[in-house]
């Protein structure tokens, strides 16, 4: 047999048996894709030579459909544009709706809105921490987090009735007073809540395996974060100040006292510590936000029905869960926008997948693909 | 944007093992603590338990009556229009009563389309659509079985119901026939 | 006096009058371990069944849930109701398979994990076959999973179940090594192979191997953990990165069996963890005066063993295929040669050339 084989190779020149590259079809059904991401990845052996991501999968075309909705009825849209977050995204196009026409939401109103992004930005963290330790392979964390999300639902519930799509932000002020039970259960949350993030880091942080496994693994350079477009957390993790609450501050972010969390090795452990600090930032935005919560209005004068100036446009942008998100809008002087933009975080997380993951493993793919925070409905939109 | 220069390595990453065993004793502590007080676990037994739902929920819509039993809809399309996901499509006609213009001939709501998010009931100037009923499972086998017809909307017992979406409206009707109580 | 010797010797006195009423005496040689083995069946089957519930309701209560509690109390027979469901489930096959291999990979994956039961001591004298050679015995037989995984993702024409066959390979090949070391230092200082001679020389020794070789016990767990398959080891099934790795194609019975055989590999490594490191059957000390029986004892200690290797899989991440291979061969094996070397001096030095 083996002379065989010896022959083959001398008569051909070469070795007959080359390697070839493995192609793997990640997706659109895998458990660590998040959803429908289809990953197109080329391998040599357990190494990655190339990783496509395929995407418009769960694309919903959003932004046309709105261009056929008057302004508030958008929000309802914007729920499912990134829906473990949909309270930053209802604030990012309301926000972008006021800037637009010039309406001013009374305070109470915009302590609310802080108060429940705040709260939205625990529980996509939560859900983000549980998905991101699944994908390397540790359950329980996964149900740490849900246990606590399942309150923050609760405390959404009891407010606007629903726990995924609020439609609760609305332009010029929130849908609905808080109730007045409200305040003291919230508080009552965030002492219990404060403690618990030890008790997943406990899990994680310092776990000589989630050290091998994140320590070192998709670096993100300054330079190359920046030029690439990726934000929020994820470049926050690389050491950039990019936090859009505190560059450009939006409702009274500039009122509140907090720290921009910030990491600088770049890696998958820098953005996960990013993001469980973010937390405990969070913590301290939202207490300090019921603190000022006063008696008032929760909702601007406003026209029956809203029409944006003829010919104006705007770029508004925020700091969702997942980094940077944007609203463009454009107005042509009817109810209806013009031409509706959401630029999402997901989307220009995942550019750098490729670039990451080439030359490691197959496992980093996951690792990679989960610290950069990533949900699909957002990237396709 | 500003980039911030790295810092040195971090201190308690060296010592692995006690990590480890950290780990292994706080998953040991759960496993202990509810062992012994299984109440810690927010854990629901779902048919038979059910979390109840809160004031604010948005339920299953019905449509609200008249004392005669004919709906308080007078088919004036404003639910229709503020609808964003184009879920409710209603056919008006004359109504006999000389006192209203129009009612709803056909009112459906196609169910599968609707978001919840319950701009119809805020918009509604007569309280004649309400999401209180606290229905949160809607689920059949049949895409025409979902799409509730009038007199599906319309058989409840009209009572008001404590918990329920009672948003605030456009106009606020505190006295006639269509006070809200 | 209850022990599990005295049951072995009943059993078997009333199966030696029942063959003499019978008139099949001259058979026995060939009935008894018939017997012995569809015990030792019957056995691990229950036991697996209780183990798989063990697992989900030890990793529920970890993660704050109840896990299963429908099926008779306490859930206790949903891994019955599991097991009837995955029998009369239809049986999905690839129409590209490789069938012969793909027929046969999940029997050898169970069988032989299940053949190395047949060596271990659960009391003094109760034991299928009191193998001479018996660590040896069951090293070699469990190495045979590793064939069987690499069938199973060959012959299934899966991307991911070959990928996961091929580390699987790597995986088991390499933590044997660090198995193997792990034991030697035992093998050393006993001077047998035969487990229940082991558990013995603890008896006279007054102390458990645990004790002076808690390097070689890390070790073993470890390895044990790698060899089973089971997280934080289980590249070779990773669910996040590979679905299912070489059992991603199978379905039905086929599935079932390398499930069962993955639990019956945890039960393996460990009951030969307490047999060498923790005295086996052997009581805890200062307690014998209780005459709790020998198997009792060692039942105990083998859930404490399987306890811990459940926390591992539910309270750590996941290894790296890399780093996994570093692990075995960077850290667990020069640790485990050091140690080896470190016991043979110590032994040496303390006792000198009669150490046995």
């Amino acid at each position: 047999m083996t002379d065989l084989l010896l022959s083959q190779v001398k008569l051909s020149g070469e070795s007959q048996f080359g390697t070839d590259e493995y192609v793997v079809n990640m997706g659109p059904q895998h458990p660590a894709t998040h959803g429908v991401l289809r990953l197109i990845v080329k391998l040599d052996g357990e190494t990655v030579k190339e990783t496509i991501p395929v995407l418009g999968y769960l694309h919903r075309s959003i932004e046309k459909i709105s261009e056929n909705r008057t302004y508030p009825q958008c929000i309802t849209y914007t729920d499912r544009v990134d829906y473990v977050s949909a309270m930053s995204v209802n604030l990012a196009f309301a926000l972008a709706t006021e800037r637009l026409m010039g309406i001013e939401a009374p305070a109470r109103a915009q302590w609310l809105r802080m108060v429940f992004v705040e709260l939205q930005r625990l529980a996509s963290h939560l859900l983000w921490m549980g998905a991101f330790a699944g994908d390397i392979g540790a359950l329980t964390p996964f149900l740490y987090g849900l246990r606590e999300r399942e309150r923050i639902l609760d405390l959404f519930e009891m407010t606007c009735g629903q726990r995924l799509t609020y439609n609760y932000i609305r332009i010029g002020g929130v849908m609905i007073d808080v109730l007045p039970e409200f305040v003291p259960k919230c508080r009552a949350f965030l002492d219990y809540f404060e403690p618990k993030i030890a008790e997943y880091e406990g899990l994680l942080t310092y776990n000589p395996i989630f050290l091998e496994r994140t320590k070192g693994v998709g670096v993100i350079s300054p330079e190359v974060g920046i030029n690439a477009g990726i934000c929020g957390p994820s470049l926050r993790g690389s050491g950039v100040s990019c936090d859009v609450r505190k560059q450009q501050p939006y409702l009274f972010y500039d009122q509140v006292k907090f720290n921009e969390c910030l990491e600088t090795a770049g890696d998958c452990w820098s953005r996960y510590k990013v993001r469980m600090n973010e937390m405990r930032e969070s913590i301290s935005i939202i207490r300090q936000s019921l603190d000022r919560l006063e008696p008032g209005p929760i909702e601007a004068k406003m026209p029956p029905v809203l029409k944006a100036p003829t010919n104006s446009e705007i770029y508004s942008r925020i700091e969702s869960s997942r980094g940077e998100m944007g609203v463009y809008l454009v107005g042509d002087g009817t109810a209806k926008p013009w031409k509706v933009k959401y630029r999402c975080a997901s989307f220009s997380n995942l550019y750098l997948l490729d670039e990451l993951t080439r030359g490691w493993k197959v496992a980093d793919i996951m690792a990679v693909l989960g610290s950069l925070d990533m949900i699909v409905p957002e990237v396709d939109r | 944007m500003k980039v911030v220069e790295r810092t040195g390595a971090q201190g308690a990453e060296k010592f692995y093992l006690i990590a480890v065993v950290q780990g292994l004793f706080l998953t040991l502590g759960h496993v202990i603590k509810n062992l012994f007080n299984p109440k810690r676990m927010s854990v629901v037994f779902y048919p038979e338990q059910k979390k109840a739902l809160p004031p604010a929920t948005r339920g299953r819509h019905r449509l609200m009556k008249r004392e005669d039993g004919t709906p308080r809809c007078t088919a004036c399309m404003l639910c229709a229009t503020a609808c964003p996901a184009e879920c409710i499509h209603i056919k008006a006609e004359e109504s006999p009563d000389p006192n209203i213009e129009k009612r709803p001939e056909k009112f459906d709501i196609d169910m599968l389309r609707c978001v919840f998010c319950g701009f119809c009931v805020e918009a509604c100037p007569l309280d004649a659509i309400r999401m209180d009923i606290p229905d949160v499972t809607i689920a059949d086998y049949t895409r025409e079985s979902l799409v509730y017809s009038k007199e599906f909307l319309m058989n409840h017992d009209n009572k008001d119901v404590v918990t329920g979406y009672n948003p605030p409206r456009p106009v606020q009707l505190t006295h006639g026939p269509h006070a809200r109580p | 006096m209850l022990t599990g010797e005295n049951i072995v010797q009943l059993v078997s006195g009333l199966l030696h009058w029942a063959y003499a009423q019978a008139g099949i005496s001259s058979l026995a040689g060939v009935i008894d371990p018939i017997i012995s083995a569809v015990v030792m069946f019957g056995f691990i089957a229950v036991f697996v069944m209780f183990l798989v519930w063990m697992e989900r309701k030890v990793s529920a209560h970890m993660q704050s849930r109840i896990g299963p509690n429908r099926v008779g109390p306490l859930g206790l027979l949903q891994t019955v109701a599991d097991a009837i469901k995955l029998t009369i489930k239809e049986d999905v096959k690839p129409v590209n398979r490789d069938k012969v291999p793909y027929f046969i990979a999940p029997i050898v994956a169970f069988v032989a994990t299940f053949m190395g039961m047949v060596v271990i001591p659960f009391d003094k004298g109760v034991v299928v076959q009191d193998l001479n050679v018996g660590i040896l015995y069951i090293i070699a037989i469990t190495g045979f999973t590793v064939i069987a995984i690499l069938t199973a993702g060959w012959s299934s024409n899966n991307k991911y179940a070959l990928l996961g066959g091929f580390r699987s390979a790597a995986q088991i090949i390499s933590y044997e090594v660090s198995l193997v070391l792990s034991v030697v230092p035992i093998i050393m200082i006993t001077g047998t192979l035969s487990l229940s001679g082991i558990v013995e020389y603890q008896k006279q020794a007054g102390y458990w191997f645990i004790l002076p070789q808690i390097v070689a016990f890390l070790i073993f767990i470890t390895s044990a953990t790698a060899e089973a398959n089971r997280a934080p080891f289980d590249i070779p099934e990773a669910e996040s990165e590979l679905i299912g790795g070489f059992h991603t194609e199978y379905s039905g019975v086929k599935f079932a069996m390398f499930f069962l055989g993955e639990y019956i590999a945890v039960v393996v490594s460990s009951a030969v963890a307490v047999t060498l490191f923790l005295g086996g059957w052997l009581p805890l000390p200062y307690l014998d005066f209780l005459h709790i029986p020998g198997f009792v004892w060692f039942l105990a200690k083998l859930l404490l063993v399987i306890y811990l290797i459940m926390a591992f899989r539910w309270t750590f991440p996941r290894l790296r295929v890399d780093q996994l291979m570093d692990f075995g061969w960077k850290v667990l094996i020069p640790i485990s040669i050091i140690n080896i070397l470190a016991t043979a001096v110590v032994w040496f030095c303390l006792y000198g050339k009669g150490a046995q």
